[in-house]
C-alpha cells in the first residue's frame, strides 16, 4: 500500500479474499452452517465445531474502503436506523434489505455468535440480522474489567463457553470436537506469532512495514485465524519484509519520525492517509487495533486459555489499562508522536480520547493529537477540519524530535 | 389540574434542585451519597449500607462543559450528567456507581474519575443476556463483588436484616409508587401525567424513609378524592430510554391526552417488580434484575420487547404509541424499527420523536405531540 512498492504478497491477499469469499457461498450450499462471528470472539470454537465463520464486520470494512458505505447506509437510515449507528452495522442491515449489492452480497447466517468485548453496537445489529434471517443467536457477555483479571469474569464467559458448545452441538447434531480445537488453536497461535513478529520489524529505523501495510493485511489475521492458510500466508508475508530489510527497501522513502495510531483507520481515505504522513516523512508505525491479535492458546487447558485471554483484550478494559497499553506500545516502538481518531462509528475506543490524549501527553511530553471522522462514511469526513488538526501536528514533530 | 397539595409541592422543589435535598441529608446525618446513573443498579445495597443513593437526573443547562471531554454525538443523558459534575452541581456526592448498559455508560467512567474523582467509584456490571443459567450465577457474584466493596467503603459489614430492612421499604416505595400510577391512570385529573413522572423522578433522590411518607400522605388525600370518572382522554403509552423533557407530558395533556403506560428507564422499569422478602436476599436480588421488563440493553435476538409492547398497550387500552427516541441512543434506536412493525400490524398507531438532553427545541417537540394526538382524536371522531 505505502510507498510505491507494493508487496508481492498482495496479490496472494487477494486471492485469499475472494477464495474464503467463495468458501463461504459454497459451505451454505454444501450443507455447512454458516456462523456470523466477530472480531474479537472465539471463532476457534466455530471451527473445532466444524461450521465456517464469517465475518460481517469484513464486510464492512469493505463497503467502507470501496467508498460506498453511503449507499448501503442510506437504505437501513430510510427504516429509522440513524447515521450515529456504527457504520459497519448500518450497512449490513441496509444490505439485507437493499435490492443492489455493490460489493456483493452479505452472506446469510445459520446462527450468530457475538462477543461484546468490542462494543455495544455488534450484539444490536447482530440481534436485528438473527430476526431479519430468522437464525438463532449466542451472545457471549464479557463484562469489562480493569488492571487485574478477574476470576468472576473468567468463570462468567468460561460457563457461556460450555453453553455454547451444548448450544452449537444441538445446531449441528454432532459432539464437539475437542481434537480439532486442539489443532486449531495451535493454528491460531501460530499466526499471531507470525503476525506479531511482521508487526514489531516496524519498530525498526526505518522499518520496512508500517500501520497501513498492516492494514491490508490484517485479514486473514482477523477472518482466518485458526486455519492453516492464515499461518501460511503469515510465513509468505514475513519471508518477503525480511528480504526486503536485506534490501533496504523501506515502507516509506524518507523515515524521519514514528507515529503511534488510534484506531481502526479511516478505509475510504486509506491511500490519502498513508501517503499524507509519509510526504511529512512519518511512519505510522504502531496501533493498539492491529496488535489486538497476539494470541498464545494454552492448549492443554482450551476453554479456560480462550476464556481468559479473550476476556483480558484491552478492548473489554476500563480507561486507566487502555492508557497504559498506548504507552507500552508507545515506548516499545518508539514513537514520536501520537494521532488519535475519534471514529463517530466506534464508540467505545472513540470516548475517553481527548482526556487520554492530555494524560499521555502530560507523562511523556510527545506532541499528540485527536481528529473527528468516521471510520466508513465519508459524509462525516473533512479533508480541511483534519488538516487543520494534523498540520499543526507535523509542525509540532518537527520541533520536538531531538536529532 | 392536579391537586395543588404541600406533598406534589414538595416534590417540585426537589427536582428542581435535587442537590438542596442530599446536602441537607448528609448535614443531619453526617451520612454518605452515593450518586448513580440511571438505573438497573441494586439500590437496596447501596441503601443497606447506610448510604443515600441519589439517582444523578442529567440536567439541561451547561451542557457545553462536557463538550471537551465527550464527543457531540455521545449520549446527550450521560454527556448532560458529566456536565453537571463538571460545573459543580454534584459536590455533595461522595461516590458514584455507573450500571453499564452501553458504550457510553461502559466507557464514562475514566474520564469522570480524572476529571472529578471521589472517594467510591465504582462500575457495576449487570449480565447483558439474561436467559441462560450462567447469567444469574454471575450476576449473583457481581452483587456479591458489589456488596463487598460497599462493606469496605463502609469499614462494616451489611447485616441480613439491614438488607431486608432495606428491600423492604423498596419494596413499599414501588407498591406506592404503582398505586399512585393506578390512580393517575384511573383520573388524571387527580394526578396529571407530568406530576406522575416528576414524582418518580423524586422518588431516586428523596432520602426512602422520608419518600414512603410523603407517598402515604399523598395517596390518602387522593384517595380521599377518588374514585371519580373514568378518564376520556386519548391514552398514550410512551416508550423509550427516558421522558425527557418533561413538557412532553404537559404537551400531551394540553392536547386531550394522558399517559397510560410506558417501559422508561426512569418510569415503570424503575418502579416494577418487588423483591421477594425471605430466603437468600442476594439471590432474590439477582432474580428480580433478571426479572425485569424488556430492555433494549439486556435483549435477545427474539427481542421479547416487540410483545411486551404491544400486549402493554392493549392492556392499558391506549389509542397511541409515542416513542421517544433519545438521540444517540444505541441500543435503544436498533430496536425501534421491529417495535414500530409489530405496532403497525397490530393496528396501534405509533409515532416517534427525537429527544435530547439540554438543547431541546421545545416548539417543535410541542407540535409534534400536538400533531400526533390530534391525528388520534380525528381517529376517534371518525
Amino acid at each position: 500500500m505505502s510507498g510505491k512498492k507494493t508487496f508481492k504478497t498482495a496479490a496472494l491477499m487477494k486471492e485469499l479474499m475472494k477464495k474464503n469469499y467463495e468458501d463461504g457461498l459454497s459451505a451454505g450450499k454444501s450443507g455447512i452452517p454458516i456462523a456470523w462471528v466477530t472480531a474479537v470472539s472465539p471463532v476457534e470454537i466455530i471451527y473445532a465445531a466444524g461450521l465456517f465463520p464469517y465475518y460481517p464486520e469484513n464486510f464492512g470494512a469493505t463497503v467502507a474502503a470501496r467508498k460506498v458505505a453511503d449507499k448501503l447506509s442510506a437504505v437501513a437510515e430510510a427504516r429509522g436506523y440513524a447515521h450515529d449507528l456504527c457504520g459497519y452495522a448500518r450497512c449490513g442491515i441496509g444490505d439485507a434489505y437493499a435490492s443492489e449489492h455493490p460489493v456483493g452480497e452479505i452472506i446469510k447466517p445459520d446462527l450468530l455468535l457475538c462477543c461484546n468485548t468490542q462494543c455495544g453496537s455488534l450484539p444490536k445489529w447482530f440481534e436485528v440480522a438473527g430476526r431479519f434471517y430468522k437464525a438463532p443467536y449466542f451472545l457471549l457477555d464479557a463484562p469489562q474489567i480493569g488492571a487485574e483479571p478477574e476470576e468472576l469474569v473468567t468463570n462468567y464467559f468460561l460457563e457461556q463457553l460450555k453453553e455454547l458448545i451444548v448450544f452449537l452441538e444441538e445446531v449441528t447434531g454432532k459432539s464437539f470436537d475437542y481434537d480439532r480445537l486442539g489443532e486449531v488453536l495451535y493454528y491460531s497461535n501460530e499466526a499471531c506469532r507470525l503476525w506479531n513478529e511482521v508487526l514489531d520489524t516496524a519498530a525498526q529505523r526505518p522499518a520496512p512495514f508500517g500501520f497501513f501495510d498492516a492494514c491490508f493485511h490484517m485479514f486473514p489475521i482477523v477472518t482466518m485465524r485458526g486455519t492453516k492458510e492464515a499461518v501460511a500466508y503469515y510465513q509468505v508475508l514475513k519471508d518477503e519484509v525480511e528480504e526486503r530489510i536485506k534490501e533496504k527497501n523501506y515502507a516509506i522513502p524518507n523515515e524521519r519520525y514514528k507515529i503511534y495510531f488510534d484506531h481502526i483507520p479511516l478505509w475510504p481515505k486509506l491511500r490519502w492517509f498513508s501517503d499524507l504522513f509519509a510526504s511529512h516523512d512519518a511512519l505510522v508505525a504502531v496501533s493498539q487495533y492491529t496488535h489486538s491479535w497476539a494470541y498464545s492458546f494454552d492448549r492443554t487447558r482450551p476453554l479456560e486459555s480462550l476464556a481468559e485471554q479473550y476476556t483480558r483484550e484491552f478492548v473489554n478494559r476500563f480507561f486507566n489499562y487502555r492508557i497504559e497499553l498506548k504507552l507500552k506500545l508507545m515506548r516499545k516502538y518508539n514513537v514520536d508522536g501520537f494521532v488519535l481518531f475519534s471514529n463517530r462509528s466506534c464508540k467505545p475506543t472513540a470516548i475517553g480520547l481527548y482526556d487520554k490524549r492530555n494524560i499521555i501527553n502530560n507523562l511523556t511530553g510527545i506532541p499528540g493529537v485527536v481528529f473527528e471522522a468516521d471510520m466508513s462514511d465519508l459524509r462525516f469526513f473533512s479533508e480541511e477540519q483534519i488538516l487543520a488538526k494534523l498540520d499543526p501536528f507535523f509542525e509540532q514533530l518537527k520541533f520536538s524530535v531531538k536529532k | 389540574m392536579g391537586l395543588n397539595t404541600e406533598v406534589l409541592k414538595y416534590f417540585n422543589k426537589v427536582t428542581e434542585d435535587p442537590g438542596q435535598e442530599a446536602r441537607r441529608w448528609k448535614e443531619e446525618t453526617g451520612g454518605k451519597v452515593l450518586g448513580f446513573l440511571l438505573t438497573d443498579v441494586p439500590e437496596e445495597l447501596i441503601h443497606a449500607a447506610g448510604f443515600l443513593p441519589f439517582g444523578i437526573y442529567g440536567g439541561e443547562k451547561g451542557m457545553s462543559l462536557a463538550d471537551a471531554h465527550l464527543q457531540n454525538w455521545t449520549c446527550s443523558y450521560v454527556r448532560s450528567c458529566l456536565a453537571l459534575s463538571l460545573g459543580g452541581r454534584l459536590d455533595f456526592l461522595d461516590g458514584l456507581v455507573i450500571p453499564q448498559r452501553c458504550d457510553a455508560t461502559r466507557m464514562v467512567m475514566g474520564i469522570w474519575n480524572n476529571q472529578k474523582p471521589l472517594s467510591f467509584m465504582n462500575n457495576f456490571r449487570p449480565p447483558r443476556q439474561v436467559e441462560r443459567p450462567s447469567a444469574k450465577r454471575y450476576y449473583l457474584g457481581e452483587l456479591k463483588r458489589f456488596k463487598k466493596e460497599l462493606e469496605e467503603y463502609r469499614g462494616l459489614k451489611i447485616a441480613d436484616d439491614e438488607l431486608k430492612k432495606s428491600i423492604q421499604l423498596y419494596n413499599s416505595n414501588r407498591t406506592l409508587l404503582l398505586k399512585l400510577f393506578d390512580l393517575h391512570r384511573q383520573d388524571s385529573s387527580l394526578l396529571s401525567s407530568r406530576e406522575l413522572y416528576n414524582i418518580i423522578r423524586a422518588s431516586m433522590i428523596i432520602p426512602r424513609e422520608k419518600l414512603k411518607g410523603l407517598l402515604i400522605r399523598l395517596l390518602d388525600t387522593l384517595n380521599y378524592k377518588s374514585p371519580q370518572k373514568t378518564d376520556q382522554k386519548i391514552k398514550i403509552f410512551i416508550s423509550g430510554t427516558f421522558l425527557e423533557p418533561l413538557e412532553i407530558a404537559d404537551y400531551i395533556e394540553e392536547s386531550g391526552g394522558t399517559i397510560v403506560g410506558d417501559d422508561l428507564k426512569n418510569g415503570f422499569r424503575y418502579i416494577n417488580g418487588n423483591i421477594p422478602e425471605e430466603g437468600d436476599l442476594l439471590q432474590n436480588l439477582a432474580e428480580g434484575q433478571l426479572r425485569k421488563i424488556p430492555s433494549a440493553s439486556f435483549d435477545n435476538s427474539i427481542n421479547p420487547r416487540r410483545n411486551f409492547l404491544v400486549n402493554a398497550v392493549q392492556e392499558k387500552r391506549a389509542d397511541g404509541f409515542l416513542l421517544l427516541h433519545l438521540k444517540y441512543c444505541e441500543p435503544e434506536n436498533f430496536d425501534y424499527y421491529d417495535i414500530q412493525q409489530v405496532l403497525k400490524k397490530a393496528g396501534i398507531p405509533v409515532q416517534k420523536i427525537e429527544t435530547e438532553f439540554g438543547d431541546t427545541s421545545l416548539g417543535q417537540l410541542r407540535t409534534r405531540v400536538q400533531a400526533f394526538l390530534e391525528m388520534l382524536g380525528g381517529v376517534e371522531l371518525v
